[in-house]
């Protein structure tokens, strides 16, 4: 770690890009006053988090996982039985789901770091489902009920707030928190690591870089935030039940938003929260009435021609027509090691 | 022991079910290298195909499977002609990505078109939906279900191996540019896999469903189900899609009698083992994990 600020990259373009983030995230809870764009916003900013968490092991370092909510269910789960049961405070208790989900990071990856690509994304895939599994069988040994609900008494201790304005913008600390994580990794010799072991594990290895290390190390950071965006979800929607956290919808989500907006790069994924979710519930309400599951037809759809057409995200077909015009002619594609 | 040799043969009888479930799923990924996340879902398209067959027109599955093949066959080459041709040489993560897409939308597309009720139909008659040897129960549907395994899988041997044809899209799937150096198209051999595959998975539908309840996201459970198999048998190999899929079978049942809770967990971590200590499956080729269309 000592050697962080070794090597760091800085952009003429990051002071704006971070005057924005500022300002959306702490600007716009205050400002918006509609009920359904603040609950928008807190949603927007917390899948935006933890899209940008999943990116920091699935696209900077291309470990495609997709088991990332048995992190994120875990969070969940982590504070909310502390808090009903024990009388915890869910701050210490998104701690502690955090430091759980680590630990069964470190489980999963003794396996599933073998192996590349579509057999990562199996595995963990099948990690997420084994976790939900497990969870939904330990309830035959002890009196949990199916769902559980954490009772509405607000109060800053208990992260319960009467305003939804407050939640906003705790979910917007969330997101600052997770894109300056996801910036050190990015533009250290960290981000230059992990890129490589995506681009060629021999080359990497070869190159001397510690592989397995920095895979670890990105994973482990991708879980702490996942989970720690478990929590809050958990702490907004005041109810939680195995389905509806440990589900392989969720595990989807994350690495669909990094990819809408542009794998790897430190705002794609941000972009990309802010595309899928918005565009989700224009579709529910647009074609909710008349045809249940219409909108999510009309999704996957979008998804498959997106996916095609625009493989680099938003970011990258961006990038591609800038260049095209001319304007920064660039050699070549990314160049290796070279952050995005 | 009674109860040992029932839930051996129980389990080899869902176990071939599985393989024939699994099938499709290998044979793509064995010629294309492509996972087919969709996989799951053209299954229950089969099912549905299978239960709507039943009902409107009295048709019973087993004698409409041909018609359910032929059906999904053009599915399937439509399939690759319409969205897979455009992610071939691509990173595998398009091709995640664009089979999950599609995953959703089949499943919200059933939900749509036939609500999430769960369906199921009656194939044979009263008194004669078991079969009894001395003290041992076999359900009658799961038999003909492993008789289609059997035949099917047999068939799709001997094509691979015996006609011209199959002996192309074994090239293909060996060697791609060796294959395209000797005359052969691989884009004729892609849709022909994909048509082939679709086809077989199809009609595997058809025939679960007098043993499996059809609804909207029946196919999240039958995808795992097919990934386990084809990971336990062996990537890329027919012959490893039946050993793995009996294997399944006897695990499940055995499994199932004495931890019911746990029986889809033994799944998962079963696959998870198997991907970490031996990645190409017990009849794979080693090394097959890593191919990608290059």
């Amino acid at each position: 770690m000592s050697r962080l600020p070794g090597y760091f990259e800085w952009k003429r373009s990051d002071a704006a890009w971070m005057l924005l983030l500022f300002a959306c995230t702490l600007g716009l809870p205050l400002v918006v006053a509609n009920d359904y764009y603040l609950n928008m916003l807190v949603l927007l900013f917390l899948y935006a988090g933890m899209a940008s968490a999943w990116n920091i092991v699935g696209g900077m370092a291309g470990q495609f996982s997709l088991g990332h909510t048995a992190f994120f269910g875990v969070g969940a789960y982590t504070s909310t039985l502390l808090y009903n049961y024990a009388g915890v405070s869910p701050w210490l208790g998104m701690v502690a789901g955090g430091l759980l989900s680590m630990a069964l990071a470190v489980v999963i990856a003794f396996p599933a770091f073998r192996m590349r690509g579509v057999f990562f994304a199996m595995a963990t895939l099948a990690f997420g489902e084994t976790v939900r599994i497990l969870l939904m069988a330990s309830r035959k040994y002890t009196d949990m009920p199916y769902g559980l609900s954490i009772n509405y008494q607000p109060g800053l201790a208990r992260m319960i707030f009467e305003e939804r304005s407050s939640y906003a913008l705790l979910a917007g600390l969330f997101l600052i928190a997770v894109t300056a994580v996801a910036f050190m990794i990015s533009r250290s010799y960290m981000g230059a690591y992990l890129r490589a072991i995506r681009d060629s594990e021999e080359a990497a290895v070869a190159s001397g870089i510690a592989m397995r290390r920095y895979k670890m190390i990105a994973l482990l950071v991708s879980a702490f935030f996942t989970s720690a965006g478990g929590t809050l979800l958990a702490q907004y929607v005041l109810y939680i039940e195995p389905t509806s956290v440990f589900s392989m919808a969720f595990s989807v989500d994350l690495p669909l938003m990094a990819l809408l907006g542009g794998i790897g790069s430190i705002a794609g994924p941000i972009i990309g929260a802010a595309i899928a979710l918005p565009l989700r519930d224009v579709l529910l309400e647009t074609f909710g009435q008349s045809a249940p599951g219409l909108h999510l037809v009309l999704y996957g759809v979008a998804l498959i021609v997106i996916v095609i057409l625009l493989p680099n995200g938003l970011i990258g077909g961006a990038r591609a027509i800038r260049d095209r015009l001319g304007r920064r002619p660039r050699q070549g594609g990314v160049k290796a090691g070279e952050a995005r | 022991m009674e109860i040992f040799t029932q839930l051996v043969l129980s389990g080899i009888l869902l176990g071939g079910v599985y393989a024939l479930a699994a099938l499709g799923l290998n044979l793509i990924f064995g010629v294309a290298k492509v996972i087919n996340f969709a996989h799951g879902e053209f299954l229950m398209l089969g099912m549905y195909a299978g239960f709507w067959l039943m009902t409107l027109t009295g048709v019973n599955p087993y004698f409409g499977a041909p018609l359910i093949a032929v059906g999904f066959f053009a599915l399937g080459a439509l399939f690759y002609a319409g969205i897979m041709r455009f992610t071939i040489y691509r990173p595998e993560l398009t091709q995640v990505f664009v089979t999950l897409g599609l995953s959703i939308a089949l499943q919200n597309l059933a939900l749509m078109l036939w609500q999430a009720d769960y369906r199921t139909i009656q194939t044979m008659p009263q008194g004669m939906s078991s079969l009894r040897l001395g003290a041992i129960h076999l359900p009658t549907d799961r038999v003909i279900a492993f008789g289609f395994a059997v035949v099917i899988l047999t068939a799709v041997i001997v094509f691979l191996r015996r006609t011209f044809t199959g002996r192309a899209i074994e090239a293909i799937s060996q060697d791609l540019m060796a294959a395209r150096l000797m005359g052969i198209d691989p884009q004729k051999i892609f849709i022909l896999t994909f048509g082939l595959g679709i086809a077989i998975t199809g009609v595997a539908g058809g025939v679960l469903i007098p043993s499996f309840y059809a609804f909207p996201s029946v196919g999240s459970f039958f995808v795992l189900v097919a990934f386990v198999v084809v990971v336990l048998g062996g990537l890329g190999s027919v012959a490893g899609t039946i050993v793995g899929g009996v294997i399944l079978g006897i695990i499940e049942t055995i499994g199932g009698y004495f931890a019911p809770d746990l029986k889809e967990a033994t799944h998962f971590v079963l696959l998870i083992l198997l991907l970490a200590i031996r990645p190409h499956g017990l009849m794979g080729i080693r090394g097959a994990e890593k191919e990608t269309l290059k």
